[in-house]
């Protein structure tokens, strides 16, 4: 790590080819700023995300990354900093990859507390696919699968996160570029996985969901003078129908998986053959 | 074999019958004598019929026979369940007082031997110990030694305190007084002998398990499944003695996933699981291939398809591994035939795994992963593993692999088709990879070039691993035998075996038991060679069969059994001679 490091070392050369306006651009530079300001560098970062929009960021960013599955982007993420602690971990999904085909793996990733970053770029559309409901869209939205509306409840993913017991739960908004850094910030500083879901409005296809209903109607947390350690006030936030951005709860107690299990050790470093004391093995089958 | 003894216990799940036959197998271990076991299980916790055989010699022995001389039975079902193995002279253990026994009489020729089981062992401090008083008896009644059963029952009970090790061996004495007291031993014509060999017992799944601590495995996620549990609960609590991790999974997408993001972090990671999770696996399967990402993944196999017949033994998965998962995979399947070649092809694998970058099936099946077997403690030499990680490129070396603009190429199309790879971590080095097609730098790309260099420069892999390795085969029989018999997995032991019975009706074969399935020796010149080659394989439709005869453009004889049930050597014998033009009684 170096003190010198900037936002723009994350950055590839690769334009991004996320529509013009796009909520992704914001949620990513955040990402890119919080990792800088935290002192990390493109070498010492790991990157996953799953497959959509959201997906395409190990691409435009700079770092170690994978682009896995569909979904699959938290299981990824937490082999990784299983095996190398030193290594800052970054997981990027959508709404469509983290709620609903990867929302088991959000749930266990939630409890299970690995010391990493979960940023979710949460449009309510499928667009990559070209504008089908998501699990976060609207019971009335009206898209090519839903010409009714979807007729179900959204998913509230900070809800879930609660209730899996996750320790740092937040929102953000792409457009309010300095809070959501700061978000982002808060996340990757909390001992244990950071979740942020980020209000990214996809401008192709959802015209509910767009930046001027969020700058509309979103409330800062902070602005209420929330205690987000309360976390019967957390509760209270997550279930009443307002858009909040901010630290919704954590938990300044987590102790994260990694230092509960005592995974302290680069697992890549191994002896070119077998263990010294490997005989014992044998001998336990005596 | 007059030597041999063939014994088992059988109840209903719940009755301690696992532990109860693995204590026998150990005291016999211990004693010297070489131990094959097997067992019967149903897939549930409590009730149903289930059995613990185990078969010793001071001779190896490589599979189960249809043939048992001591059989205590804890159910009157135990004894019509294995009614077709016993013969003159066996001996039926079995509770006296209890009334599901009641009007228990043994078949003609069989010796009927009452033991108040439940009475003794409270006598001893308790009525759990019942299967232990049997094996006093049968100790007896093998003229064994009671003092290996002892050191046996210190091994089980050690971490318990000393007065359940007493308890428990006071209830052996019982067991054993009683047969001396009531029965002459003289009657039962056994009498086993002890030897000075040293031999560790364990079985496919142990066995797995510990090849990947020797091969510096240090990442294991799994979910629970049948057979393959036991990998993961072997290597919990000991993995971590070595700095490395295991983690029960959510499920196996999760498990596959995770070892996949632990290898790409630089450990050597390994999921194990069975036909149902291998299907869940494949699609992750692909993106281990086209991310060229070192990756072991075991599939224990079982009956199937869909949950099958889950505790029962099959061989059904070879073409879903040879051609599992969409697109086109390069890939390495190896399939251990034995308990110890479980240990040795796992080392194997992980070898190949980061020496190609690529996925690796390591297939074996319920038949070796339940079977426990004695080995000389040599055959797992650990001074003779070695670790080879393949192109790993350090700090220092970096500079060779980057571009014109300083960016690490980890796809880059050398020409044995293994690019340089870097971990995260390394200064330098950052990239990313991804399953869709990518260039050089890992970045997506549908450039109808670059797709050919990638997909040529990944199956090429294959081609230098063809060229590199030895693909070759184990051989048993007469080398020069007009009959040549093939076969994968698990077959080997009762096939080796075999070879011995048809000797005895005087057929002689040469056996080639084949360990790699892709890439997989040439057979074409044993095959040439022969007048009849037959293919013995635990499925219906005969896979390997099928991918030989593909190989080799000939037709072959196919000997199957898929009734979930392994093969035995004596049937096995049978049936290879009834695929011959002239068939041969084989005296059993």
């Amino acid at each position: 790590m170096s003190s010198d490091v900037r936002f723009t070392d994350f950055k590839s050369d690769k334009q991004p080819t996320w529509c013009p306006g796009c909520g992704d651009f914001g949620t990513m530079n955040g990402m890119m700023k919080a990792l800088a300001n935290t002192g990390n560098d493109p070498d010492n970062t790991f990157v996953v995300a799953g497959i959509g929009c959201s997906g395409k960021i190990g691409t435009y960013m700079h770092s170690y990354a994978l682009h896995g599955v569909h979904g699959r982007a938290l299981p990824v993420g937490i082999g990784v900093k299983s095996a190398n602690p030193d290594l800052e971990v970054m997981v990027s999904g959508g709404d469509g990859d983290g709620y609903s085909i990867g929302a088991g793996h959000f749930v266990h990733a939630a409890r299970r507390n690995m010391d990493m970053t979960y940023v979710v770029m949460d449009n309510r559309i499928y667009g990559l696919t070209k504008g089908q409901f998501s699990p976060t869209s609207r019971e009335d939205f009206e898209t090519s699968t839903s010409p009714d509306g979807p007729k179900q409840s959204p998913v509230n993913p900070l809800a879930l996160a609660l209730a899996a017991d996750g320790t740092f739960i937040a929102q953000s908004f792409s457009s309010d570029a300095q809070r959501h850094e700061e978000i982002v910030q808060q996340a990757v500083e909390h001992d244990g996985f950071g979740f942020v879901n980020v209000y990214s409005p996809c401008v192709t296809f959802n015209d509910v969901d767009t930046y001027d209903y969020f700058r509309d109607t979103i409330v800062d947390v902070e602005d209420e003078d929330h205690d987000p350690t309360d976390r019967d006030a957390a509760r209270e936030k997550i279930t009443n129908d307002t858009e909040y951005q901010g630290v919704i709860y954590q938990d300044e107690d987590s102790v994260p998986y990694n230092e509960r299990h005592g995974l302290d050790s680069n697992m890549a470093d191994i002896p070119d053959g077998a263990p010294e004391d490997a005989t014992d093995l044998v001998r336990e089958f005596y | 074999m007059p030597d041999d003894l063939n014994w088992a216990i059988g109840g209903e799940a719940g009755d301690g019958i696992n532990s109860t036959g693995k204590i026998f197998a150990q005291a016999l271990s211990r004693a010297g004598r070489q131990v094959f076991t097997s067992k019967d299980f149903a897939s549930r916790i409590r009730g149903g019929y289930t059995a613990y055989k185990v078969r010793s010699s001071t001779e190896r022995v490589e599979s189960v026979v249809d043939r048992l001389d001591v059989l205590i039975a804890l159910t009157q079902r135990t004894v019509e369940e294995n009614m077709d193995e016993l013969h003159e002279g066996s001996v039926i253990i079995y509770d006296g007082e209890r009334t599901m026994m009641e009007d228990f009489e043994a078949p003609e020729g069989m010796i009927d031997l009452p033991v108040p089981l439940k009475s003794l062992a409270e006598d001893a401090g308790g009525a759990i110990m019942q299967n232990i008083v049997a094996l006093g008896a049968a100790c007896e009644i093998a003229n064994f030694p009671i003092d290996n059963l002892d050191e046996a029952l210190e091994k089980r009970f050690g971490d318990k305190g000393q007065s359940i090790i007493d308890n428990n061996q006071e209830a052996a004495r019982l067991g054993e007084e009683y047969v001396q007291e009531e029965y002459d031993r003289d009657e039962f014509g056994y009498n086993i002998e002890t030897t000075d060999n040293d031999y560790v017992l364990l079985n496919g799944d142990e066995a797995i398990g510990m090849g990947a601590i020797a091969a510096g495995c240090r990442f294991y996620s799994g979910y629970p499944i049948t057979p393959a549990t036991d990998v993961m609960e072997y290597l919990k609590g000991r993995l971590e003695r070595y700095g490395g991790h295991v983690m029960q999974t959510e499920d196996e997408l999760s498990a596959i996933n995770m070892a996949l993001g632990a290898a790409r972090a630089g450990a050597r990671a390994m999921t194990a699981t069975s036909g149902p999770g291998i299907d869940l696996m494949a699609e992750t399967f692909g993106l281990v291939a086209q991310s060229e990402t070192p990756l072991v993944i075991c599939d224990v196999m079982r009956s199937g398809p869909s949950t099958g017949m889950p505790t029962k033994q099959e061989q059904g998965d070879l073409n879903m591994t040879l051609f599992g998962g969409h697109g086109e995979i390069p890939r390495f399947v190896v399939a251990p035939t034995t308990v110890s070649e479980c240990f040795h092809k796992t080392i194997e694998a992980f070898n190949y795994a980061e020496k190609y970058q690529t996925p690796v099936y390591l297939v074996s099946d319920l038949a070796l992963a339940v079977t426990e077997q004695t080995f000389a403690p040599e055959e797992f030499d650990m001074d003779a593993v070695e670790i080879d990680r393949g192109k790993l490129v350090g700090e220092d070396e970096i500079d060779t692999w980057l571009n014109d603009s300083d960016q690490f190429q980890p796809h880059f199309p050398a020409a044995d088709g293994i690019s340089p790879r870097t971990l995260p971590g390394t200064s330098g080095g950052a990239h990313m990879t991804t399953g869709l097609e990518h260039d050089e730098l890992g970045r997506r790309t549908e450039e109808q070039e670059v797709r050919i260099e990638q997909v040529d420069k990944r199956n090429q892999k294959v081609e230098t691993a063809k060229e590199e390795e030895e693909w070759d085969y184990r051989e048993f029989g007469d080398s020069d035998a007009d009959t040549l018999v093939l076969s994968w997995g698990s077959n080997e032991g009762a096939m080796r075996e075999a070879i011995g019975f048809l000797d005895e009706a005087d057929v002689s074969v040469r056996f080639i038991s084949v360990p790699y399935l892709f890439p997989r020796p040439d057979l074409s010149d044993e095959i040439e060679a022969a007048d009849d080659v037959i293919v013995v394989e635990c499925n219906a439709t005969g896979q390997f069969a099928d991918v030989i005869e593909h190989d080799t453009l000939t037709r072959l004889k196919r000997v199957n059994k898929y009734n979930g049930v392994r093969f035995k050597a004596d049937e096995l014998a049978e049936r290879i001679t009834e695929e011959l033009d002239t068939p041969q009684e084989v005296p059993t």
